[in-house]
Order: structure tokens, then sequence, then C-alpha cells
């Protein structure tokens, strides 16, 4: 489709207009556009991609990028399968793009924390992942601060403690929860502002993870990297290993053997399979319905079970690697997998029988924990929650990376965006995984499975579909080594649809609401 | 009104045991004995995250799943540090969660035990040295026992508690 020109790079002709000339656009390495903006075209392109349905999936600094300014700050914009990157460097203040774009606000924060950069006009200035005992005018993120352990303040002044916001009025009473929670849960604050049982107002407060995963990663060799790129969050091993090996794959131009990919789109469906399926069994266990939470919980184990014989790793960790894969699974280990994906197929829909026609479970899935589809778009959720209230974003369908060019997964959408969406949603996605593992095992071709790899220097942005949604990675090589990996899960922005979630439930319907929505807290602190 | 024999000649909703794991039973029963010997036949545990990649705490739950179904060997997780005989520390230690995780620990009532489970909590792992943790749990509990891995498979982690009530044992053993 030659006379298709790229969306952002028609949006950017119209709003810089007589300026626009092809040269200011630089192509990318993965199909995205970078335009260096001048201090005077900022706002103005600002708000034509918002007027325009443009989407702020990412807004991340890096230092020492331009010899402009110290800052640059990359702000990544999406709209159908088109993404535009604007990039504006600064020293230390810009102007806040939150009004405008909601999603930026977690964003700008985090900028803000890491590099010490002002948002002139942020609506909410509160330290974001540097919680009260880090030390003031710190910002880890900056070259000049060298990566060591730090001596943070043991007291902390009750006037110093994070401030909440207040709801008032007659009958509004608070009940926080957390970071401790009481099940074998990661931890995170939550500050219901409550009237009887039903939730008025929820304020999340995260980052308590916080383990400086993007520092860590500075200096490090690509191949080094990829373990932290397994460890931003555990469910997701095999999808972050991935957008980072193919951001790096991009930048060096190594195209890795067609096996391989076979063989990580497997492991990519499979990890979803499991996500999805814990997933299910866990809303059945918050709806006290043990009997089909059991039916998942048997079907999840036995596909980590699986994962463990074609990889060697419950979780699929340390066999993706830069040029494809560290090792080949052999033809008799995959048709296992083949058995067994067609009698997990089986057991799944027994399972779906049995909780679909129970009509308590449905009672409390239906209903409960709206997600309107008009939060979408202003707060970039992806991935089943945005496909539970309408939405059409699949990574692998609007950026297809890999054979998901070839192997077109089937567009899941349904609009209520209730828990009973969600389920639905989740359940319908293992099944769609399971017959494109299952084709994917019949076309399987052998040959090579890791390409000779010599990392070159560059930058490359890449977009994973990982069981939760979007993931996106940043990654900037200098000097062979890793001077930038900035990773933004699914997680880190659909965390704030819960707020909007809870709204108008009771209480008792959180962990059901929580659990439907699966966010890793791992994955949004880092 | 519910006839008696039909609930007699209805078809049983339980099924078998999806499998049988002779080396997981050993283990089991043999932790039974020891929590049954040290514990007043209960064995109370917290889980608390400190800073993982929650890969950690899947395994943990999966303790509980009907492969592993723990709490038929006389283990059970609970809700409140108070009510726990052993602190379950998952990831390293971070700057974030040092606080609530201290809280935590003085929660529980003594005598208590901690247990490291996977790489970071035992030894800060890949964040060992860096700004955002303080290390494994060890920089801020007196901890009893490592069970290392990324992540630790189950059975592993089941092999820790084995090994964590030997000890205790012979602590009950020592006791005037």
């Amino acid at each position: 489709m030659a006379n298709n020109i790229d969306i952002g790079i028609r949006a950017v002709c119209e709003f810089l207009g007589a300026a626009s000339t092809p040269d200011r656009i630089q192509a990318g390495c993965n199909s995205e556009n970078y335009l260096v903006l001048k201090d005077h075209e900022f706002e103005p392109a600002v708000s034509h991609l918002a007027a325009n349905k443009f989407v702020l999936i990412s807004l991340f600094c890096i230092e020492g990028f331009s010899d402009r300014a110290a800052h640059s700050l990359f702000y990544v914009f999406e709209r159908r399968n088109g993404i535009l990157v604007l990039v504006n460097d600064v020293n230390e203040t810009t102007s806040s793009v939150a009004s405008i774009f909601p999603s930026a606000s977690w964003f700008e924060r985090e900028c803000r924390d890491g590099f010490g950069i002002e948002f002139d006009g942020a609506f909410d200035t509160r330290r974001l992942f540097l919680h009260e005992s880090y030390p003031e005018n710190f910002h880890p993120l900056k070259k000049s601060f060298k990566n060591a352990p730090l001596i943070t303040k043991e007291t902390i002044n009750p006037v110093d403690e994070y401030q909440f916001r207040t709801v008032t009025g007659e009958g509004v009473y608070q009940v926080p929860v957390g970071p401790v929670h009481a099940g074998i849960i990661e931890p995170g604050h939550f500050r219901f502002s409550v009237i009887g049982e039903i939730i008025f107002n929820l304020e999340i407060r995260m980052f308590y993870k916080h383990r400086g995963i993007e520092k860590l990663s500075e200096g490090k060799s690509p191949h080094d990297c990829i373990r932290i790129a397994e460890a931003v969050s555990g469910d997701e091993s095999v999808a972050n290993a991935t957008a980072f090996c193919l951001a790096v794959e991009r930048i060096s131009g190594i195209s890795i053997p067609e096996r391989a990919w076979y063989l990580r789109t497997i492991m990519l469906e499979l990890e979803r399979i499991c996500s999805h399926l814990g997933d299910l069994a866990g809303m059945l266990v918050d709806v006290a319905f043990p009997l089909g939470a059991s039916q998942f919980s048997v079907l999840r184990e036995e596909c980590f079970r699986q994962c463990d014989c074609q990889t060697g790793s419950r979780f699929q960790r340390g066999i993706i690697c830069i040029g494809g894969l560290e090792k080949d699974i052999p033809g008799g280990t995959i048709n296992d997998l083949l058995l067994f994906i067609r009698q997990l197929r089986k057991r799944c829909r027994i399972g779906l029988k049995i909780v679909l026609s129970t009509t308590s479970v449905i009672d409390r899935f239906a209903t409960t924990g709206v997600i309107p589809g008009t939060l979408l778009r202003p707060l970039n959720i992806t991935g089943p929650v945005a496909r539970a209230s309408g939405g059409k974003v699949d990574v692998r369908l609007d950026h297809p990376y890999g054979i998901y060019e070839k192997y077109v997964p089937k567009r899941q959408r349904l609009q209520d965006g209730d828990v009973l969406s969600r389920f639905t949603i989740k359940a319908s996605e293992i099944m769609d995984s399971l017959d494109l593992i299952e084709q994917l095992i019949a076309d399987i071709p052998a040959g090579d499975i890791q390409s000779e790899a010599q990392v070159q220097d560059g930058f490359a942005l890449s977009l994973v579909e990982s069981a939760r949604g979007q993931n996106l990675c940043f990654v900037w090589i200098k000097d062979g080594a890793i001077e930038r990996y900035k990773v933004r899960t699914a997680s880190f922005c659909n965390w704030l649809a819960i707020e909007h979630a809870v709204q108008g439930n009771i209480i008792p319907d959180f962990p059901v609401i929580n659990k439907s929505m699966n966010l890793s807290y791992a994955g949004t602190d880092l | 009104m519910v006839n008696a024999l039909t609930c007699l000649l209805k078809k049983k909703v339980t099924e078998d045991y999806p499998v049988h794991d002779e080396n997981l039973e050993a283990i089991g029963l043999k932790i039974k004995a020891d929590i049954n010997a040290v514990f007043g036949r209960s064995l109370a545990i917290r889980e608390l995250d400190t800073g993982s990649d929650n890969a950690t705490e899947i395994e943990i739950n999966n303790l509980n799943n009907p492969f592993y179904d723990v709490e038929r060997f006389g283990i059970t997780f609970v809700a409140s540090p108070r009510h726990a005989d052993v602190l379950m520390v998952t990831g390293a230690i971070t700057h974030n969660m040092a606080t609530a995780a201290r809280k935590t620990y003085d929660a529980m009532p003594s005598p208590k035990f901690v247990v490291a489970v996977g790489d970071d909590a035992c030894n800060g792992g890949i964040y060992a040295g860096t700004y955002a943790v303080l290390g494994g749990a060890e920089k801020i509990f007196p901890v009893d026992l490592k069970i290392p891995g990324n992540p630790p498979a189950p059975a592993a982690i089941l092999a820790g508690i084995l090994a964590l009530m030997k000890r205790a044992k012979d602590m009950k053993r020592r006791e005037p």
C-alpha cells in the first residue's frame, strides 16, 4: 500500500504546514517515525495530535541524546498502525501535557523523579516512584549519579508524608489498604473513600517495589540486559525479553531464523495462556466459587509444567536471546505440546461450561467494575481490559512483529466493560492462543534457531502484546553497552483504570475487579 | 424439598486427584509429622513481598493449587502477621518497602521464623549494590532459611519448609 502515507507523517505535515520538509522526519528502525521539535512547535503539535485522536502511549526522558539540550523527552504517540515520536529537547523545565493527555501525568511524574525535570502547569507534582524515604533532589537516572547503595531517611516527618487527595462530605470515611495485603500478592496501597459500603473514590499508590530496573541496565551489555528484561515482571518474562531483543535486533539489522520466530511465538502465546488461566481461576476464587477455580488452577499448573518441559523453565526464562533462541526445542517435545494443547482445549471448555452456567457467578460478574470505553484513549488502556470495553487495540494486529503478519490472531472485542466481559474475553483469548499454537506447530519449519548477532549502536522502539496488553520498550545502545533501557508495561497505564472501575461498587467486589484486570505491580514499579 | 435419595444417587461433583507424586507425598507427610510435633498441628505462614518480580509469588500461590494442596499437610497461609509462625519473604528489600516490611515482622508474635524465598530475597540477586534496595532479607530480618532459585519451583519451596521444620524441631529439643 504505497499510497497509504503513514498516519503519523500525515499529521506532522498538517501541523507543521510550510515548515515541514521530508528530511525532518527520521524513520526509526521499527517503523516508528521521529520528529525533533523546535521550541515553538511543541504546543501546536500536541494540540493537533490531541484533536486527531492520537494516544500518548509513553513519555520518557533520555540524557545526553542531543547536543541542543541536556535532556530529550520522547513523546510516543499512536494512532491505528502509526507510531510518531516527538522529541522535545529540554534543559530543566517544559510545559505539562497532562491536562490534554491524562496518561501523561504518571509519565511526567516519572521523568521528574528520574531526571529532575519540572513540568509547568502539571496538576499533580507529587513524587511517584521515589517515596518519602528518598532524599530531596535525588534523581537516580541522571548520568551524574553512579548506581550505588543509598542512605535513606530513617524517620519521616509527618508533614513530609505522601498526601492523598481528601474526599469529604457527610458519611464519607476512608479505608486504607496495603501496602501489605491479606493474600499472597504484591504490595501497593489503596485509599478508598467510602459511603457505607459503596466506594465513592479510590486513589492508588504504587512503586513500593521500585528496584531501579532502568538504572540497573545502564552500562550492561545487551546480552546481560535480557536477564533484567525478564525480571521486569515474572509472568511477562517472554514478552519483555522478546520486546528487548526485538529492539536490539532492529538496531543491529539482525534478522532471526524463521524457526526461532515460530518458537518465540509459541512461547509468547503459552505465556498468555498461563496468565489468562490464572486470571480465570483468581476471579472465581474472589467470588467464592472454588469448583470452577480449581479447574483452571489445575490447567495452569499443567501449563507451567509444559513450559518447563519445553524450555527448561516454568516461566520460560533464559531461552530468548539476541538473534533467536539459546537452544532448540526438539520435535518430539513439540509434539508433546501439541497433544497437551488439544487436551487443554477440551478441559478448558468443560471448565467454562461449569462457570458460565452458574448463575451466582454471573450475578457477581455482570455489571461489576465497569470501565467505560471513553477512558481507553485518555489513559492508554490496552490489552484484554481495553478489548472488553469496546477497544480495538492489539499490538499483534496493529503493529505485527515476527510472524504475526502471517498468523493473524482474531480481534476479540466486547462492549460492556464489566468483570464478565473481561472474563469472557480472556477465555476466548485462551482458545485463540491454543488454535494459534496448534497452527504454528503444524507449520513450523526446520532450521537454525540463532543467527549470528553482531550488536551495533543505535536506538529503536519496540512494541509487544503481552498477556496484559501493550508493552513498550526503548533501547539505546552506545559503544556496545546499554545507554538507556526504558520499559513501559501495559500495567503502568492500566492501573489508573481501576480508580474508575471501582466507583459505585462495593468494597467486597474490589478483589474480583482487581483480579479481572490482572495488573502487575512489579511491571509498574520497575 | 430435597429428596435424600437424590443426594445419594446424584453423580458426585468431586474429581480424582490429578496426579500422584510420590516425592511430594513423602515430603508432605514428613512436614506434617514435624508440624504436629513442633507447631501443634498447624504452621501459619505470612507471605511478604518486599520487591520481587512476582514469579516467586506465583510459585508460592501454586502451593495451594490442587496439585500441591499444602493445606492437607498442615500449612496455611494467613492474612495477618499476628497469626503467623513464619514470615516468607520474596524479593530484595526495596527502600520503599523497608518500613512496611519491618512493621510486618514486628507484628508477628515470638517465636518466629523468617524464610527468604528466591535469589533476590536470599542475597539481593541482580539488585545487590544498587540504589533502590537495601539488599537481601537479612539486611533487616534475622533469616533462618534461604531457598534460592529464580524462582524456586513449588516442590523446592516445600523442601525448604521441611528443612525449616527440622531446625525448629532441633531448637525445641534443645529447650530446657
